[in-house]
């Protein structure tokens, strides 16, 4: 049955009224104060929206109560949140709020030093709450054609009234960094949502003294993980301050966490800087990894610290809802299971199908390698107000008569009972000379070699059918290239061979914390 | 081993900072400050700045109890680079 995601959050709202629902900028906030705060936005903004516009409210705010506060006034509000973050260029955080198109914006303090410049590209007139800022003479003066409203002129959370819920009704608009450089804003439907946290919730058995963490920022949407999983079982999500991230490991501790949730990255860090220690974690049942590759030994390492967990590989792109293939880790049988030192992406969610295929999009044979296409109750509605990218990425492969969303990723169809194995982005594979290559497994073997996890394979240089060759880029500390070289030499064809090794300190990144293949392939191109 | 002073930990936070953001394409400052607080001046985020403290521990060769500075004082150059060259000095 369709339901509204505010839906769960309202009914913990009633039955755990005197629990702690979110733990932020050292404060809590109960179920019924976060209820309290969230009414008031939804009905300030109901009060002052027009039908005709966006169904979207901006939240920018970074990990305050403000930033909970701003998501579900604007769910309750009918409309879903757009999350900004002062850690963005502004540049980027302005296009966000134009493409968007969104009419009404909660901003917390720390993030008003930004407000006045997003606000010269801002369409008006924009409806800006600050529920935390009392006196806003200052802004009225300086932008007479927006509308702003500070805590005491908020309406009162009795007016608050539940909004309809369509069928469409958009949960969050998020953007993700497209291959143009324009970011593209994926709208993801509350039924989305909803049924992934169906699934969520009953596979993990939360409850109401679950104590979540919140590792993602707004922006990253492995964070409604965090919130929604949370408030639908009226368990409390424990957002950490960015000076509290730098030591997750005393966070988990102080926080006393049951549920761990962050990008494998995370735990490799954790690992090199003596923070896996056995046995240290034992609050942790349960422990999951999402939004890029995990490498096996990370996952070992995070067992030995956190005995008491179920570990879990999660995969799943912003197209299909957060998550949608899991992989539980068992000791004795996943190591033999992981391909090229990288744990399986598993199986995927009930409610999605999985269609692996070639180059011209039909199915492959079982066992065989090709581009992983989903569908399903997870499948998003879209790219926002962009039809063409929406036809090409959401399709009707041949002989099918149902739309998929064509994830990029490589995978290789299981052979029976088998879990789904990540292989890699489909523009990972170069050819060089006529051979196709994996950059992935040049990464692997370079990866075992010199011992650090942070590797990234580059085709280089260009030539007129693909490249000529492969040079790989390593952060940690510089090692002797001759010997890396003599470690892979045995085990790849000699067209795979890295002609160079260079060594970073940091890879670059984009703004989800990703390795970024096109930045090192520019560095190449400016001569390093 | 010779020691480590506090200077050559800035020199190599300098480096390491001009390194990454050339790496993502953005402007390179040409000193950092003692009070340049590395964070929150955006130069590297929470992940990096984890990622900096193992470049440090690989740099010299030594695993460091970054626990025992306080995560406010860890991401601003003059107190790491002080307790860094400390940590070295002693072990």
């Amino acid at each position: 049955m369709q339901r509204a995601l505010w839906s769960g959050f309202l009914r913990s709202a009633e039955k755990f009224a005197d629990r702690p629902a979110v733990f932020a900028e050292s404060k809590s906030l109960k179920y019924r104060e976060l209820r309290e705060a969230s009414c008031r936005i939804a009905a300030t903004i109901q009060a002052h929206s027009d039908p005709a516009k966006t169904p979207l409210t901006a939240v920018f705010a970074y990990r305050t109560p403000t930033a909970f506060i701003g998501v579900l006034g604007s769910l309750l509000a009918g409309n879903g949140y757009v999350p900004l973050s002062r850690t963005f260029p502004i540049e980027r955080t302005q296009t966000m709020l134009e493409r968007s198109g969104c009419r009404s914006i909660v901003v917390d303090e720390g993030s008003l030093p930004q407000l006045n410049k997003l606000l010269e590209t801002a369409p008006s007139p924009l409806l800006v709450l600050t529920p935390d800022v009392l006196d806003f003479t200052y802004y009225k003066q300086q932008w007479p054609q927006h509308n702003f409203l500070s805590g005491p002129d908020l309406k009162s959370a009795q007016s608050w009234r539940e909004p309809a819920f369509e069928i469409d009704s958009i949960a969050y608009l998020l953007f993700t960094s497209g291959s143009t450089g324009i970011p593209k804003g994926v709208a993801v439907a509350q039924r989305n949502v909803t049924a992934f946290l169906d699934y969520m919730v009953e596979r993990y058995d939360i409850t109401e003294s679950d104590r979540l963490s919140q590792m993602f920022d707004m922006t990253f949407d492995l964070s409604v993980f965090d919130m929604f999983v949370a408030w639908e079982r009226g368990a409390c999500v424990f957002c950490p301050s960015q000076k509290t991230l730098i030591k997750p490991g005393k966070f988990i501790k102080d926080s006393e966490l049951t549920v761990w949730f962050s990008v494998p990255s995370t735990a490799v860090f954790m690992k090199q800087l003596g923070m896996l220690k056995p046995a240290q974690y034992p609050s942790l049942r349960l422990s999951l990894f999402c939004g890029e590759p995990l490498p096996a030994s990370s996952a070992a390492a995070w067992l030995e610290a956190a005995p008491n967990s179920t570990l879990e590989n999660l995969y799943g792109p912003t197209e299909l809802t957060i998550a949608c293939t899991l992989y539980r880790w068992d000791p004795s049988r996943s190591p033999a299971e992981s391909e090229l030192g990288i744990v399986p992406i598993g199986y995927p969610y009930p409610n999605m199908a999985v269609l692996v295929v070639d180059d011209n999009l039909l199915e492959v044979s079982p066992g065989q390698e090709g581009e992983l296409l989903m569908n399903g109750a997870q499948m998003s509605l879209g790219y926002w107000k962009d039809p063409a990218k929406t036809a090409a990425a959401f399709m009707v492969p041949p002989g099918k008569n149902e739309i998929y969303y064509r994830t990029g990723d490589r995978v290789r169809r299981p052979l029976g009972n088998a879990p789904l194995t990540h292989l890699g982005r489909i523009d990972s594979q170069v050819k060089i000379f006529g051979h196709r290559v994996e950059l992935g497994e040049v990464e692997s073997k370079v990866r075992d070699a010199c011992g650090c996890d942070g590797v990234v394979a580059v085709g280089w240089p260009k030539t007129d059918s693909g490249f000529g060759g492969v040079e790989v880029f390593i952060e940690g500390r510089e090692s002797a290239p001759e010997k890396l070289r003599s470690a892979v030499i045995k085990e790849l064809p000699e067209y795979m061979v890295p002609h160079r090794f260079h060594f970073m300190d940091r890879l670059p990144r984009n703004a989800n914390n990703k390795y970024d293949r096109k930045a090192m392939q520019k560095l190449l191109e400016e001569g390093l | 081993m010779n020691a480590v002073t506090p200077d050559a930990v800035q020199d190599f936070l300098r480096e390491y900072v001009a390194k990454s953001l050339r790496g993502q394409g953005r402007e390179v400052p040409a000193d950092l400050s003692d009070d340049c607080d590395l964070l929150l001046s955006g130069y590297v985020d929470s992940l990096g700045l984890l990622e900096l403290m193992t470049a440090i521990q690989d740099h010299f060769g030594r695993e460091i109890d970054f626990d025992e500075l306080d995560a406010e004082q860890m991401t601003i150059v003059g107190p790491l680079k002080r307790f860094v060259a400390e940590k070295l000095a002693k072990a």
